[in-house]
């Protein structure tokens, strides 16, 4: 389940899209493969914005690697791919990529976007990063796996006041049945002393 | 709806009809003559943009009435989305625009008032009509603007309807069309999406209104996918898979919170279910708990009467020695008897 690459585009209706700035985690390839790989991503990222409507999300496969891709158009014409493989859980995907739109808009002002070069966008590496186990990053995911771990406990627990009851009952048992015997002892020992009086 | 109407007009071709009609009075029809023309000509400026806002309120409810019927149908195929979508839009923003003019209106009334100060009576009735005008408008307005948001609930109630019949009629071809890896090549644009440009405004920004339509565009797309396999085999460019989303992110993320919605309520059962327990238990340790003071009364009774015993036994050796003297005695006397 790993992020490869993630990108923001600049993607005017008409034309050519620009990369305003992009991240990549290409360490499961090896060395000499980086740098076509990398040129690899980023053709298929310009491709698939191109070919994305504005306020559109799409999901694209070739071989091994996806593509999310969701146009948010809107007064800066930005858009946001993120090329990871198949294992990767679409709905986190897109949510990541409208919290980088987000996060772009508010940091990088959109004088700088004829200027791809000038602009320095470091949170999409840590974004990158966190997002490489979605479990942990994703909020729904989180709390579903939280309360799922919450589940699990309090099964063990029901589990465990079940035996519990068991040997409360096994206990209830006992002292009935030393409770009649110790009466029986009493009953026993008075009645020996009720019985020799006379000597 | 009743609109402000300006019958001016009319109230001046009745005069002049009656006028033609009888010739007595020249001077008294002059005079009134006159006086329409003043009328006429010194119509203020605010009750002649009172009527223009009138008429657009009237003219913005026709269409409203417009939308609401084509909100109403509920037919599956024949919905006429662009429509509806253009039509919300340009409702939209005459309600926009006949609220701006109000408020100019406004705005023009209360200079007036400044400028003028005039305490004659006729001054301060012209004042309060004003008022009163636009307070009307003010009140035809809201209640556009709230039969337009009633229209508005009722189309989402029905998109949402059509929507899931849509699933239940269409399901084997979207789950046909899911399986194997579909070779749609999709080079339109607006192709896929007739809805999300228009109402991008109006509905919720994420496009919740566009899963009808993927559900809807599956038909037709299925047919073109049989002509682009022709064309993407013969190509040796990189073939790529463009895979349908089926069920927007919308509705994968309104799953994901009706799931996690779900659990926690398990969850509380889970934990109503445990405290039952615990309780019953504790009625179970009470009778333990009875049990064994019981026990300990008992055993102690038992103790303290076994000890009387055990004092009475050691304190009575003399009577021992007598009861074994009898007992001697009584065997003697036998023996001798016998």
């Amino acid at each position: 389940m790993k992020i490869f690459a993630m990108s923001v585009l600049l993607a005017p209706p008409s034309g050519t899209t620009t990369v305003l700035s992009s991240a990549s985690d290409l360490s499961s390839f090896s060395f000499f493969q980086r740098g076509s790989i990398e040129e690899f991503m980023t053709f298929f990222a310009k491709t698939v914005s191109e070919r994305t409507a504005q306020g559109q999300r799409q999901s694209v496969q070739e071989n091994n690697y996806i593509a999310h891709v969701y146009n948010r158009g809107g007064a800066e014409q930005l858009c946001a791919v993120i090329i990871c493989d198949q294992e990767y859980p679409v709905r986190p995907a897109f949510s990541l990529l409208t919290k980088l739109l987000d996060d772009f808009t508010a940091k990088v002002p959109q004088t700088s976007f004829s200027q791809p070069s000038s602009i320095a966008f470091p949170e999409i590496q840590n974004y990158l990063q966190k997002y490489q186990d979605p479990t942990q990053a994703d909020t729904i995911m989180r709390v579903q796996q939280e309360l799922d771990e919450t589940k699990i406990v309090l099964h063990k627990t029901i589990e465990s006041v079940l035996q519990r009851g068991e040997k409360l009952d096994n206990l209830v048992d006992r002292s009935n049945a030393l409770s009649s015997q110790s009466k029986m002892f009493y009953k026993q020992a008075k009645k020996q002393n009720s019985c020799c009086t006379v000597m | 709806m009743t609109s402000i109407q300006d019958r001016t007009n009319e109230f001046k071709t009745c005069v002049e009809s009656i006028r033609s009609r009888s010739t007595l009075g020249n001077r008294g029809m002059e005079a009134k003559q006159r006086l329409l023309q003043n009328r006429s000509g010194t119509k203020s400026e605010f009750s002649r943009i009172a009527s223009t806002i009138g008429k657009e309120i009237s003219s913005t409810s026709l269409k409203l009435n417009k939308l609401g019927q084509l909100a109403k149908r509920k037919t599956l195929f024949d919905d006429r989305p662009v429509e509806i979508s253009e039509l919300t839009f340009i409702i939209k923003q005459d309600i926009a625009g006949i609220n701006k003019q109000i408020a100019q209106l406004q705005a023009h009334a209360k200079q007036q008032e400044a400028k003028s100060a005039s305490t004659s009576a006729e001054g301060k009735q012209i004042e309060e009509h004003n008022k009163n005008i636009i307070m009307m408008l003010q009140s035809k307005l809201a209640d556009t603007s709230m039969t337009f948001k009633d229209v508005l609930e009722v189309r989402t109630q029905n998109m949402k309807e059509s929507k899931s019949r849509t699933e239940q009629f269409m399901y084997t071809a979207s789950t046909a069309a899911n399986h194997p890896p579909s070779m749609l090549y999709n080079t339109q644009r607006g192709g896929a999406d007739p809805m999300g440009d228009g109402s991008v405004a109006k509905f919720d920004p994420k496009g919740k209104g566009r899963a009808a339509q993927n559900g809807d565009m599956l038909a037709l797309d299925l047919d073109s996918a049989e002509e682009g396999t022709g064309n993407a085999n013969g190509s040796a460019f990189m073939q790529m898979q463009l895979v349908e989303q089926q069920d927007s992110y919308i509705q994968q993320r309104s799953t994901a919170i009706e799931s996690i919605e779900s659990t926690i309520a398990e969850l509380g059962q889970i934990f109503t279910q445990l405290a039952h327990m615990v309780a019953e238990q504790g009625e179970r340790v009470q009778r333990i708990d009875a049990d064994t003071q019981d026990i300990a009364d008992n055993v102690r009774m038992g103790h303290n009467e076994l000890l009387k015993y055990w004092g009475r036994i050691s304190n009575d050796r003399w009577l021992m020695l007598k009861i074994f003297g009898v007992l001697i005695v009584f065997f003697l006397l036998f023996i001798l008897v016998s």
